[in-house]
């Protein structure tokens, strides 16, 4: 693991943390009970399919899930800035942008469509009372310039006349022109082609050492996991079923639907048959089963306490497996399942997680 | 480079080409509709003759001497064919002569529409900005707030209006503002003990008498603005680039400003085709309030079937609706960069 031994770089601990969404089949939970540290200095990947809560995550972040959802209990405790689920009216404005970076989904068009990117920059400078904007500008400009397009002429377009990949660049700038040294990636290079995808991944791993960042990113594809993530977390129905450092992970998935999730992969070499798609479909909202594990249906070794009982938490070394199944070996640490039906906003029961017994 | 976003030579040269393409389409589009109107005009029952003739009969004269009167009033009657009508018209038409009144004998169409327009257009134009900028600023509001009962209300408030067709709306403020309470003139533009004129009198006698058919007028526009500007709030608010401003921590008056642009962007389209229909002047609303406007003249020109009149006036109707539509389509090369750049785009 290269941890960028920087003191700005922020850690970041989520306890616990729940965000239920309002329907009209009452309040349904999309991430439950995650528990994640960010280590300071280091890029996190999350993977999960659609629906996972992974997104609903990354905004929890910013404490910026959208109505109808709510984070209903846990904290996300971030260094320098305290428990950002606590914040709220200006001094959270303020803490977005600032401390914490947030780049969109590359597909998405993140930009006012009417203003240039300078405009919206001066924009962004005036909402952080930011004093000096000529020395914004330059600041942007000179990161334009160093992920590789020509930063004066991409400040005087509108986003209409930036390719995809040049305005997913143009939302990481806007991400770190405040200096802000944590940043959160939404799918950062869905819907770009390859070479802009690899562009984009060297960039995002450059100014991450750069910088000294804490960086999280959020994506669908293993693919872009194992190319920038020095940690990775799997999610599945809104729970994070397994996390560890990206090649041990890979290499060795002990949850089930890593597993499955490795094996779904094609091959360069070997027959197209060996990869095989898992069965079944990923939950939704609604159907997310509230006992249990919540992969059971699709699980290859499902066993009869997977219908009632909350996966134990496994953790060995960096690795930790939230598996009825899963064999961590001799000197694995069990922690009983947590209680998760009463879903209260304590801090106090902490988890142990990998950083902390390694 | 400069951060201020001006079209820069390239863009006025995209707006002069626009603009010259226009002109052509326009004079093109000009003398299809002149020409098709020619046709209906002419072919419509009865002529200016009958026409007057039944009017006199009606008044209590004669047969025999309204005939007479007829034919003296309408002497000069051309005798041509169609087509030789229709060669001097256009003739007529390239020297900017609209030809005379018949209903009005004696004077220039050009001079009659103009009489009727500063009656059309001050009030018009009036109840439709007031319309438009209340219209715009509640739409704004009745999106905010569009989960709470203020936004139902005034939503509401917008289908009902918008769904009452103006005679009854005008109808109804006429019974209401000139029986009930009688606080308004009921029809004219001005009392007649005012001398004409820039004295306070007659100015506030003018403005007395424009106040019934201009919030009507607005009233009954009113409608369509705040459900055009609401649902247009609405799909900006959902857009991507406004929570993208949310969370990289942009003050909510900057963010305002974002949604409050992009969504009025769609509604100039709406704005200026009204103000070139405004010129077909406001007929039910200028009918019942008495009000000497363009659509009052229309309906007289058609039933006294005053051709040179009618084709006058529809001529303005065109050509407004045309340069309406110029006036759009430049306003936007102006206000959205999207346009402006037209495709050369990197």
């Amino acid at each position: 693991m290269s941890v960028t031994s920087d003191k700005r770089a922020p850690g970041v601990r989520i306890s616990d943390l729940s965000v239920v969404y309002r329907t009209p089949a009452g309040e349904l939970p999309a991430v439950r009970g995650i528990d994640l540290e960010l280590v300071p200095g280091t890029i996190t990947g999350v993977v999960g399919e659609s629906g996972s809560g992974k997104s609903t995550l990354a905004l929890s972040l910013l404490n910026a899930v959208q109505p109808p959802g709510r984070i209903s209990a846990g904290s996300v405790e971030i260094d320098g800035l305290g428990d950002v689920v606590a914040l709220g009216g200006d001094d959270l404005r303020r803490a977005r942008g600032r401390h914490v970076g947030y780049v969109f989904q590359a597909a998405q068009s993140s930009l006012n469509p009417l203003k240039t990117v300078g405009k919206q920059l001066l924009d962004l400078g005036r909402s952080h009372d930011v004093e000096d904007l000529p020395g914004l500008v330059k600041e942007a400009r000179s990161l334009l310039d160093r992920m590789g397009m020509d930063g004066a002429r991409v400040l005087d377009s509108h986003q209409h006349e930036l390719s995809g990949g040049m305005r997913q660049r143009v939302g990481i700038m806007l991400a770190l022109v405040l200096n802000a040294h944590l940043v959160v990636l939404d799918e950062p290079t869905t819907a770009l082609d390859m070479i802009t995808q690899a562009t984009i991944l060297r960039i995002i791993r450059e100014v991450h050492e750069e910088r000294g960042l804490t960086t999280l990113v959020i994506t669908h594809d293993l693919g872009v996991v194992a190319e920038v993530a020095d940690r990775l977390a799997v999610m599945y129905g809104g729970r994070v079923v397994e996390q560890g450092p990206t090649r041990e992970v890979l290499g060795d998935p002990r949850h089930p639907y890593t597993r499955g999730l490795l094996q779904a992969i094609p091959r360069l070499v070997g027959d197209i048959d060996e990869a095989r798609a898992l069965p079944g479909r990923p939950p939704t909202l609604g159907t997310i089963p509230a006992d249990g594990c919540v992969f059971r249906e699709r699980c290859a070794v499902r066993m009869d306490v997977c219908e009632t009982g909350e996966p134990p938490v496994l953790t060995q070394g960096p690795r930790i497996v939230a598996c009825h199944a899963a064999d961590m070996g001799p000197e694995a640490v069990t922690e009983p399942a947590k209680e998760r039906q009463t879903v209260t906003a304590g801090v106090g029961d902490t988890p142990t997680t990998g950083e902390e017994q390694a | 480079m400069t951060l201020i976003g001006v079209p820069g030579r390239s863009g006025v040269i995209a707006v002069a080409r626009r603009l010259a393409g226009h002109l052509a389409r326009g004079l093109v589009m000009i003398l299809v509709v002149t020409t098709i109107s020619f046709l209906i005009i002419r072919n419509i029952p009865g002529d200016p003759m009958a026409a007057k003739y039944e009017k006199l009969v009606e008044q209590g004269m004669s047969p025999e001497a309204a005939q007479q009167a007829v034919n003296v009033l309408y002497g000069f009657m051309p005798t041509g064919s169609m087509w030789e009508q229709y060669l001097d018209y256009m003739k007529g038409l390239a020297r900017l002569d609209l030809g005379q009144s018949l209903t009005v004998p004696g004077t220039g169409v050009s001079t009659v529409l103009m009489s009727a327009a500063k009656w059309t257009l001050i009030p018009v134009l009036a109840g439709t900005l007031l319309s438009f900028l209340v219209g715009i600023i509640l739409g704004v509001y009745a999106a905010i707030k569009r989960q709470g009962k203020l936004g139902d209300l005034l939503a509401i408030s917008g289908s009902l209006l918008h769904g009452v067709p103006q005679y009854v709306l005008a109808l109804l403020l006429g019974a209401i503002f000139t029986t009930l309470i009688p606080i308004l003139p009921a029809g004219g533009t001005a009392d007649i003990m005012f001398e004409p004129g820039f004295n306070a009198g007659y100015i506030g006698s003018l403005v007395q008498h424009a106040t019934l058919p201009v919030v009507t007028y607005a009233l009954a526009s009113y409608g369509g603005w705040i459900l055009a500007m609401k649902s247009s709030v609405v799909t900006v608010l959902g857009d991507d680039f406004i929570l993208a401003a949310e969370l990289r921590g942009m003050k909510r008056s900057i963010i305002f400003r974002y949604i409050a642009r992009n969504a009025i962007l769609p509604l100039f389209t709406i704005l200026a085709l009204s103000l070139g229909l405004l010129f077909g002047g406001a007929i039910f609303i200028e009918r019942i309030f008495n009000y000497p406007g363009l659509g009052l003249m229309l309906i007289d020109s058609i039933t006294g079937r005053d051709y040179a009149l009618m084709g006058g006036a529809f001529l303005l109707i065109t050509v407004a609706i045309i340069i309406a539509n110029i006036a759009a389509d430049l306003l936007y090369t102006v206000i959205d960069p999207r346009v402006r750049s037209g495709g050369e785009a990197a």
